[in-house]
């Protein structure tokens, strides 16, 4: 194992015994092989730049570096957007470490020397983010480096495999070329995503949204404070922005479109499908705060003449959230509110039975324009998990779920 | 039509509002007990001579700051972050520690004004710093420290006061208004040594790095990055006010008295006689230890804040302390340190370690400048919004006649002797 610590500024010579000039950096070249080092630059007393491919380095240890060919065949280095620089793009970097689900920072960066054919790789195997890393920086160049190796022997070192760290690179393009993807990222639990993103700056976390597919990045966006939400939809291009909030919940999507300005919200609802841009739209209309505003216009409902059998149908097609399955809602003709049944009776009934007969007692329902603080009284007063919502005439308009009450009390602390 | 005018309107409003704050919270803790003694002092050894140095510490104050906002705006980076990303481990950590040690000497000085604002109304310090450091710490750790911030920044419009007492000092506005625009310049030692006081006491390395890193909190679009630097201006220039209006109504008052020496609180609070008569004392101590506990309980915050992120450890209070223990033990150290020296230590032997953490402050500063001009000039980080030529200029001019100061300010706190007071 080595660290890049002490391949900083390491003395190279080539086949002669000649001096090169000092280790400036290393280059990965990802579409080749994402774990070998590709090149070597080197800095020489005259202030040129050479870069030594990995087939022309001979030998390396923490004292020196030699190629095995003359120092004229080596070329000088001429700028590849291609390589991952571990100095500049991975040292004292943020990166994503996967497996913890966390942001860190690189403090060094190790390696494997293997010997290959005739000559000398280096792999990389981790990024460092202990205590150990940082005595070694902080210790480089004025302490010998095996007594660094003895001192920070004492000191617990943390490593990230290499394949748990996803790089973030705010440059769509250079991230194709330099092979970042978030296929990893995607897999973790969405509420583990937004705090990542909570860690990023702005152009950071469009990196990350942009390649996220949209359903993983809308359910993402939802978990990250309203005002991150509109900043950051807003800084992403119109259509995708239209994509992700098409899969977010309709009253998520009315809260932040609320809080950006009236062009971009009419620009990301223009884009938007019809029918979702609709449902958003209604939401719109209703004062911040009021029940009207913590609803949302997915739930389930069916008639009230219906029966088991049919809000079982009803179940299996709906389309919406988990959170909002809990209750079916009942309505007559004339889509006015007759009648809320727990999922849980409706599993315990008859096929045949009619869902008339498992609507439990009175009714508890609340009108669009009532305040937030009601909406918590009543969910606190009956346990309620979902409440609806109606107009002045009884007719259902949508329904709050017990987790949009959460956020809003939480919110308000 | 008119609806979405209304509407239109309200959005605006609400983005200044909603962006507004870093720089005036930076004014109000640039505003401590340190400050407040500072101009005091400065009004009532010199009368109004001192005035003229306020408008251009104001406009460096200006450059400086809107220079860290716009940092923040445009990379969404902390100051330490940008620090640590470009110039490695071991330049960050050094400037870290630099900054630790200057915060926890400013911290000091804090809860030493708290002490000495309480014995003016007759409370014990082994009282008052004790309790405040026990309120400052349950704040931020147990508390919505949000909802603090708030009620301290109301509680600062108790400032209010001085240009009221001044009013009714009758001073001769005339000569105080000629005396801020006109430079004056004494040789007196004394004089020189206030002028770099003053300076000192404004500019300090902390608030580049709160400011930015509040900025940055925020979450400020470059859209709204006008309101940002009108929030900047405005709590500059609030600094600036109400430093004139302290050193107007010391000197129209204690400077006028022929008196013209400040020893305590009691001695300060006499400016606001005019006002509060006989309550001039709970007055002036109100403010001080208002000041005081705001600004004890930001300045250990950003500091442990600054520290870990560009060390890369866990930060902020929305972790739990088992997730941001290095984040939680720095803060409480500070805290705990700054009312211990003051419980423990004399006011004599406070005296050097707060002459040593402005020495820290006075040497840190132009390290921190340099930076911060370096880092907004560069391309890659600031696109389109990098330092105009216009504006390097000035903001060069600033950064030396400010270094040229403080280094000077640094020797003659570690060297007493040179500059006899």
């Amino acid at each position: 194992m080595i660290y890049f610590t002490e391949l900083d500024k390491l003395p190279l010579f080539d086949v002669k015994g000649e001096y090169l000039g000092r280790l400036e950096d290393l280059f990965v070249d990802p579409s080749q092989n994402a774990l070998r080092v590709a090149a070597y630059l080197v800095k020489t007393l005259k202030n040129k730049l050479l870069c030594i491919t990995h087939e022309q380095m001979q030998s390396l240890s923490v004292r020196a570096g030699q190629t095995s060919v003359r120092a004229g065949e080596i070329r000088y280095y001429a700028p590849d957007e291609g390589f991952l620089r571990v100095k500049k793009d991975v040292l004292d970097q943020q990166i994503i470490d996967v497996n913890h689900r966390k942001v860190v920072r690189v403090n060094d960066v190790d390696f494997d020397i293997q010997p290959s054919d005739g000559h000398t790789e280096l792999r990389v195997v981790a990024v460092n983010v202990g205590l150990a890393a940082a005595i070694r920086r902080l210790l480089q160049g004025f302490v010998a480096k095996h007594t660094i190796r003895t001192i920070t022997g004492v000191f617990p070192t943390k490593a990230i495999p290499w394949e748990f760290v996803n790089l973030i690179e705010p440059d769509s393009a250079r991230r194709v070329r330099l092979r970042i993807s978030y296929d990893q990222l995607a897999h973790l639990h969405p509420a583990d995503i937004a705090d990542i993103l909570e860690e990023l700056s702005r152009d950071e976390q469009k990196a990350v949204i942009e390649s996220l597919d949209d359903a993983t990045a809308a359910q993402a966006i939802s978990e990250i404070p309203t005002r991150m939400q509109a900043a950051l939809l807003e800084s992403i291009s119109p259509e995708k922005a239209a994509d992700i909030v098409e899969e977010m919940p309709p009253d998520e999507a009315a809260d932040v479109l609320q809080e950006m300005p009236p062009e971009t919200s009419a620009e990301v609802l223009a884009d938007m499908e019809k029918e979702e841009a609709e449902d958003v739209r209604e939401l719109l209309g209703f004062e911040e705060n009021t029940a009207g505003a913590l609803m949302t216009t997915e739930y389930v409902v069916v008639h009230e003449a219906a029966t088991v059998e049919g809000a079982i149908a009803a179940l299996r097609h709906f389309e919406g959230p988990p959170e909002s399955v809990p209750v079916i809602y009942l309505v007559n003709n004339n889509a006015v509110l007759t009648g809320a049944v727990p999922v849980a009776r409706i599993l315990l009934a008859e096929a045949s039975m009619p869902l008339k007969e498992l609507s439990p007692g009175p009714l508890i329902s609340l009108q669009a324009h009532a305040d937030g603080d009601s909406v918590v009284d009543l969910f606190h007063k009956y346990n309620l998990m979902s409440l609806p919502v109606v107009d002045e005439k009884g007719y259902l308009l949508g329904v709050v779920t017990a987790d949009d009450v959460l956020e809003f009390v939480v919110n308000r602390k | 039509m008119n609806r979405d005018k209304f509407r239109h309107f309200r959005l605006r409003l609400l983005i200044f509002l909603t962006v507004l704050g870093p720089g005036i919270i930076t004014a109000s803790v640039d505003n401590d007990p340190g400050g407040i003694y500072t101009y005091s002092i400065a009004g009532a050894r010199f009368g109004y001579t001192l005035l003229w140095t306020l408008i251009p510490i104001t406009l460096a104050l200006i450059v400086v700051e809107e220079m860290a906002a716009r940092m923040g705006v445009v990379t969404g980076k902390g100051l330490a972050d940008l620090i640590r990303e470009e110039y490695g481990f071991r330049t960050t950590f050094i400037i870290m520690i630099g900054l630790a040690v200057a915060n926890l000497g400013t911290t000091i000085a804090e809860f030493a004004g708290l002490a000495s604002g309480m014995s003016v109304l007759g409370v014990s310090r082994f009282l008052a710093v004790p309790v405040g450091a026990l309120i400052v710490w349950g704040l931020v750790v147990k508390g919505s420290y949000r909802i603090v911030e708030k009620v301290f920044l109301v509680a600062c419009l108790v400032y209010i006061a001085y240009p009221i007492s001044c009013f009714l000092a009758r001073p001769d506005w005339s000569q105080a208004l000629i005396s801020t625009v006109k430079p004056s310049f004494h040789f007196h030692s004394s004089y020189v040594y206030l002028i770099l006081a003053v300076v000192g006491t404004t500019i300090a390395p902390w608030q580049q790095f709160y400011l930015q890193s509040a900025v940055v909190e925020k979450g400020t679009k470059l859209r709204d990055y006008v309101f940002s630097r009108w929030d900047v201006i405005a709590g500059c220039v609030v600094t600036g006010v109400v430093a004139f209006f302290i050193i107007v109504a010391c000197g129209a008052t204690i400077y006028a008295s022929g008196h013209r020496q400040i020893r305590d609180a009691a001695d300060a609070a006499l400016a606001l006689r005019p006002l509060a008569g006989h309550a001039a004392s709970a007055l002036f101590a109100f403010g001080l230890c208002n000041a005081a506990l705001l600004s004890a309980c930001i300045l250990p915050l950003s500091t442990a804040f600054c520290v870990c992120q560009g060390l890369g450890l866990e930060s902020g209070v929305n972790k739990r302390m088992h997730e941001a223990p290095a984040f939680y033990w720095l803060f409480t150290g500070l805290v705990f340190l700054g009312a211990l020296a003051v419980m423990v230590l004399s006011e004599a032997k406070q005296i050097p370690i707060i002459v040593l953490s402005q020495a820290a402050n006075g040497i840190l500063l132009p390290f921190v400048l340099i930076f911060m001009l370096r880092l907004s000039n560069r391309e890659d980080l600031m696109g389109r919004y990098r330092n105009t030529r216009l504006f390097n200029a000035v903001a060069w001019i600033t950064c030396v006649v400010m270094i040229g100061l403080t280094l000077l300010m640094a020797v003659s706190a570690l060297f007493p002797g040179r500059i006899p007071t």
